[in-house]
């Protein structure tokens, strides 16, 4: 039994130097010296990490590779240098712990952008965060773990590349980006600001990549929300087109496999990102940059491993209107006491994925390099739900920590399709990469009780109820949305469509992968062994 | 099936049956799909056509000998001969057509 990147190579590896060496004549790179010099030798290859191999044939496997270590996420390499762009968020400090407990050699930029936007809207994570100095001091501290942190806005060009060239990362993770939909939809100033900041910084960060690192893979955060909910009732395909895929016309036939699938983007946050997704896709083609643009369901909760060690390791957790999740903004309301708020009939239905299993997949990404120049797109989620049924559960666990909770219906502040089909398909994280989740709603939800119903976090989300229910409609109006419904857990009759997440998961049984992790976890995280499973 | 500048005199010219290559690259999507249509087309056709596939960056030997242009190009060899050739990514259907004219035509 073999790790899912066991067999890839020197093509996919951050250390393999094919600039100058491989003829990269798709873009415009062909050169007659390499032409003359592969035609007489062949194809050869240098490695940055083993310059004493010379020049090679790119065929070493990374279960073959000495640089490439077993870990239960797959082979990693050994103290893999990865750049975290927004490493101060909810997701980058999270990611930088987990990272460097497997032994990479984390580093990170922040310009604190989002510690700022919660705080001009009057609001703040409800699970208490430290400044990032205490927040290095306690990794190192707790887990022993060094993070090379500068505070750089990813618009400053000329800072972030300095840093890079410093680094030389070998995988950059790109959480650098204001997270919201309301939040753009405030007013046309937000909606500016949002676009330029994750537009503009995603394009200047590729031309960065181009310049000083254009082996390194780009694992940038998408969002599902950047494929709407097609009310064709077409599946939510990968970001390309799956190979069967045909398009017929007036008696003749295309195949579509292979080309990006729509875009129906749900608000001017969405469409910034699919604005990225176009600036990847062609970087990935003019360059031979490769990118893994990872849509990921909605997130929500508060536990790994590595931020629950010590409170000062925690991520933060916001429960406001514009930053808050809707798992997350549930509990507080429970807690609370304050009905759940669905928007409209509760009948929409989103992808779901807990942080920890978030997390996971992300490692597993960083472990799994794409070829050069692909350009590929994986749907992260590990659940479909519709709002209304998260409402239930939330208040169910509640009723287990002795909250009697109620959930309203309110005005729908967002265009959006109360009722609608929805189909994901979700195949290359469960069949390429490996990854079962982990860690089921009610857990997570159980977790997230567990820690906001210490006293100290009551205080702080009491702080923050006024700003839970929503007031920015995306027509433009400024009032909070009126109460349509209050009902008890349980009471509702459940109507709409009934979501289907397709995994394919019979091309990569369970069992299969229970054996993988079994045999790896003897290993351990990031420990050596011979990889032979 | 993968092949590579190294057997392609073996796999391909020296084959007892015909062949369709598929000269595809890492940074075409549809290339990266049409994998899954050639694969079971493989089997399909088991003992009248190989089908095998060649990167072209992995492989340039191969692809300046062919004067490759473009991805993916298809290219049908018969006792060392090219008898057809195609570009731009096909259909399941608009393959097996592709396959079906060239065994009329070595009929």
């Amino acid at each position: 039994m073999k790790l899912h990147n066991a067999h890839k190579t020197c093509w996919n590896c951050p250390a393999a130097i094919l600039k100058g060496n491989v003829d990269f004549r798709a873009c415009g790179q062909s050169l007659e010296a390499i032409r003359r010099r592969i035609e007489r030798e062949g194809l050869l290859i240098e490695c940055a990490r083993l310059p004493d191999l010379g020049h090679f044939e790119p065929t070493i496997t990374f279960e073959e590779c000495p640089e490439w270590r077993p870990t239960k996420y797959g082979y990693l390499l050994e103290n893999m240098r990865v750049m975290i762009l927004g490493i101060d968020g909810y997701l980058g400090w999270t990611l930088a712990l987990k990272l460097g407990a497997l032994g990479c050699e984390v580093s990170g930029v922040d310009c604190f952008l989002r510690r700022k936007m919660v705080r001009e809207l009057g609001a703040h994570s409800v699970v208490p965060i430290y400044p990032i100095e205490e927040r290095l001091k306690a990794a190192k501290e707790v887990l022993d773990i060094d993070i090379k942190f500068r505070k750089i806005n990813i618009l400053d060009r000329e800072k972030l590349g300095q840093f890079m060239r410093e680094v030389q990362p070998e995988a950059i993770v790109h959480y650098g980006e204001i997270p919201s939909a309301p939040y753009s939809m405030i007013d046309c100033n937000h909606a500016i600001q949002v676009q330029y900041n994750n537009v503009i910084g995603t394009l200047g960060l590729l031309f960065l990549m181009k310049e000083i690192c254009p082996e390194a893979s780009l694992i940038k955060l998408g969002t599902l929300g950047e494929y709407g909910a097609p009310l064709t009732g077409r599946p939510l395909f990968e970001g390309l087109f799956p190979a069967d895929a045909v398009l017929r016309w007036r008696g003749r036939e295309w195949s579509l496999g292979g080309e990006l699938t729509p875009r129906d983007p749900v608000s001017f946050y969405h469409v910034s990102k699919v604005q990225d997704t176009f600036n990847i896709y062609e970087a990935c083609k003019y360059w031979w940059l490769r990118s893994y643009d990872v849509m990921q369901g909605v997130i929500y909760g508060v536990h790994t491993d590595e931020v629950a060690a010590d409170p000062r390791l925690r991520t933060r957790l916001d429960v406001d209107e514009w930053f808050g999740t809707v798992v997350n903004r549930f509990v507080a309301q429970a807690i609370l006491g304050m009905p759940l708020t669905v928007y409209g009939e509760g009948e929409q239905i989103r992808g779901f994925i807990a942080l920890e299993d978030a997390m996971e997949c992300m490692v597993r990404l960083i472990s799994s390099p794409p070829e050069p120049g692909q350009y590929d797109v994986v749907n992260q989620v590990s659940g479909l739900h519709k709002v209304s049924e998260l409402a239930e559960t939330v208040a169910r666990v509640a009723a287990e920590f002795g909250y009697d909770v109620k959930i309203q219906r309110v005005e729908n502040p967002r265009v959006e399709a109360d009722y609608h089909p929805f189909e994901v398909v979700s195949t290359k994280l469960p069949n390429e990469l490996g990854f079962t989740p982990k860690v089921p709603l009610e857990v997570e939800i159980r977790r997230m009780f567990e820690l906001l119903t210490q006293p100290h976090i009551v205080e702080r989300i009491k702080k923050v109820a006024h700003l839970i229910r929503p007031r920015t409609w995306w027509s433009g109006e400024k009032r909070i949305v009126e109460t349509l419904e209050v009902y008890r857990p349980g009471t509702r009759r459940r109507r709409g469509f009934k979501p289907r997440l397709i995994t394919d998961r019979e091309r990569f049984p369970i069992s299969k992968v229970e054996e993988v992790e079994r045999a790896v976890e003897a290993i351990g995280d990031g420990e050596g062994g011979d990889g032979n499973m | 099936m993968e092949i590579c500048d190294r057997d392609f005199d073996r796999e391909v010219l020296k084959s007892d049956i015909p062949v369709l290559v598929e000269f595809w690259g890492s940074w075409c999507p549809p290339c990266q799909k049409e994998k899954y249509i050639l694969e079971k087309l493989r089997d399909e056709y088991k003992g009248r056509m190989k089908i095998v596939t060649i990167n072209v960056d992995r492989n340039p030997r191969v692809a300046y000998r062919y004067r490759i242009k473009c991805v993916p190009t298809y290219i049908i060899f018969h006792r060392g001969e090219a008898i057809h050739s195609d570009i731009a990514a096909k259909s399941e259907g608009q393959l097996r057509e592709m396959i079906e004219e060239a065994l009329r035509k070595i009929a």
